[in-house]
């Protein structure tokens, strides 16, 4: 089966934060930006930009791992597996915000906010959910329909992966595609 | 193929689910007498604190192992007879198996208190030991815990919602030694011993338990005072179940010895969770870890080599996250280079209040302890398994670990093999 992802291309990251801001606003409970900044509980990006050598930007995300440290280490198993094929989504109802979760991440993509989906509102497990509400509906994830410079796209796995052999392809060749 | 999997908690339910994905055809037996549903251990405390409906604790149910097809046997192991390839069960029935995986788990230390009413100490460790705490909570009572680590610590809070005064006696200078570091440990410490309804009693241990006047229980210390509670529990670490694994033949220290592969002395055997003593990341001996992530772990990694799908084990590593009093700890590997030879420490800038400290040996990461540090403890556990040097952590992650790109993002310290580097 064919398998669409976000695909992040750091060196093509400019550092504009638009993606940060539209996840936000993707995740609210407004689904809009004038209001959502106006909510009591405030939505919080679950793509960070960090800040690497020579002060790059790069776009962090959740890749989703399979195994997922996170999930591994998740007492309550509030991490499943089982919302969205190939996606690890935090069930905010279950989590206990322990944070063995964001002990076991490698890459500092697991954050500890309130969540107007948890039941009292209390601060828990935060990350990226590959938009799968948005994705279902047939739109791209908020973060990939905010960027402008094509450091997040959308696209099937294994023709990104062919994509780049073509490159190497006429790479190895001289030719330019 | 027949598996066998003992004990279904942390490290046997993982291994279930791979390996009927690694062999979807074969017979998989799971042994545990404890009744369905499979619950995590560790959340008794948020139980016991009232932060959880027990019915929340659990993580598997009938449907989980029908899905999987495993057949169950509810009832104890009791022997282990290498020779012929049999598990002995409580009820005189064996259970041939082809792969043997020994989860079995661990249970509690005892308290090592003497006197007429010792027996009357309440353990930590699972949902009866949780019920027998409960039936002893007296709002407005006194309570005694016992040890001054994760559990005993998760104990004195819990007792606390419960609207106890608690007696905290730590054999240590202070709680969490084992744990955290000192700079930690002392905060704990100062935040207990002004927590109101909280007294503190470090360096300090129980001798004898017996029958108060004014309450249940009186309980002697060896500072020569005395305390009178209704309740008294301990968190004095575990001992894993080997007791029936005696007379196997298998490799017995603490715990079941098993390799970088979680394979025992018997090619057929493996261990995972509470019960295997295995080769630690940090410290080069074989340890238990005994702490839910690396039961996990150890399950998958267990299952998918008795599956014939070879896969290292890269060692065994401390972890834990707690919240603490609103401030979350969270500790990875060697977090005291103190108790270390040839360790040293460098704490990172963090945001005001937050505090993180890394601890090298022989220049390559073995840990780190934070509080309320920014969540990425993570990153510091994937570079200490892969062996990060402390000249590859770029100085802008050590100025501002809350923004920095990850150690493991593309171009960032841990993407070439830090170890062959």
């Amino acid at each position: 089966m064919l398998k669409k992802t976000v695909i992040v291309r750091p060196e093509l990251c400019v550092g504009c934060m638009q993606c940060m801001i539209r996840c936000a606003e993707a995740h609210s409970q407004t689904k809009a930006l004038a209001s959502a900044i106006r909510e009591d509980i405030l939505a919080k990006p679950r793509i960070h930009i960090g800040v690497g050598p020579e002060k790059k930007p790069f776009p962090n995300k959740c890749r989703h791992c399979e195994p997922a440290p996170c999930q591994e280490a998740c007492m309550p198993a509030a991490i499943r597996s089982d919302v969205a094929e190939g996606l690890k989504i935090v069930d905010p109802a279950r989590c206990i915000s322990c944070g063995m979760c964001a002990m076991a991440c490698p890459y500092y993509v697991i954050r500890f906010y309130r969540d107007k989906d948890a039941p009292g509102h209390p601060s828990v497990a935060v990350k990226c959910d590959g938009c799968f509400e948005r994705v279902a509906a047939g739109d791209v994830p908020a973060c990939v329909a905010a960027c402008k410079t094509g450091a997040l796209t959308f696209e099937d796995v294994n023709l990104y992966l062919k994509e780049g052999t073509n490159r190497l392809a006429h790479a190895a060749y001289g030719v330019r595609s | 193929m027949r598996y066998v999997v003992v004990g279904l908690h942390a490290a046997g339910r993982s291994a279930c689910a791979y390996l009927r994905r690694a062999d979807p055809a074969a017979e998989i037996v799971g042994v545990d007498p404890a009744p369905l549903p499979v619950y995590a251990r560790p959340l008794i405390s948020y139980a016991l604190a009232g932060e959880m409906p027990p019915e929340a604790m659990t993580v598997a149910d009938d449907a989980f192992f029908q899905s999987l097809g495993v057949t169950l046997a509810r009832e104890r192991a009791v022997a282990l007879d290498v020779g012929r390839g049999l598990v002995g069960l409580a009820s005189g029935r064996e259970v041939a198996f082809d792969r043997l995986l020994l989860a079995c788990g661990a249970g509690p230390r005892p308290a090592g208190v003497s006197g007429p009413l010792c027996h009357e100490i309440c353990f930590f460790r699972g949902r009866t030991d949780l019920a027998r705490v409960m039936d002893r909570v007296r709002p407005g009572g006194v309570a005694a815990v016992l040890g001054g680590g994760l559990v005993g610590f998760k104990l004195t809070m819990g007792l606390l919602a419960r609207g106890m005064a608690v007696h905290l006696v730590v054999a240590s200078p202070r709680p969490l030694a084992l744990n955290v570091d000192e700079y930690v440990g002392d905060w704990v410490g100062r935040r207990l011993a002004d927590a109101p309804g909280v007294t503190l009693h470090t360096s300090t241990s129980v001798r004898e338990v017996e029958a108060g006047t004014a309450r249940p229980l009186r309980l002697r210390l060896n500072t020569g005072e005395s305390l009178e509670v209704d309740l008294a529990a301990a968190g004095k670490g575990v001992i894993p179940r080997i007791q029936w694994l005696a007379d196997s033949g298998l490799d017995l220290d603490q715990g079941v010895l098993a390799d970088g592969y979680l394979r025992t002395a018997d090619e057929r055997i493996y261990a995972a969770g509470d019960v295997a003593q295995v080769p630690d990341m940090v410290h080069g001996d074989a340890r238990i870890n005994a702490v839910w992530p690396v039961a996990v772990e150890q399950g998958r990694v267990a299952a998918l080599n008795m599956a014939g799908v070879r896969a290292a084990y890269p060692g065994t590593l401390a972890q834990n996250a707690i919240p603490v009093f609103g401030s979350r700890m969270i500790s990875v590997g060697a977090v005291n280079p103190a108790f270390t030879a040839g360790a040293e420490s460098v704490v990172a800038d963090g945001p005001r209040g937050s505090y993180l400290k890394l601890v090298f040996r022989d220049d390559r990461i073995i840990g780190a302890v934070g509080l309320d540090a920014p969540p990425r403890l993570g990153e510091l556990a994937f570079a200490i398994r892969r062996g990060l040097r402390r000249r590859d952590i770029p100085d802008f992650w050590l100025d501002n670990p809350k923004n920095a790109a990850p150690l493991a993002a593309p171009g960032g310290a841990l993407t070439g093999n830090a170890r062959l580097g």
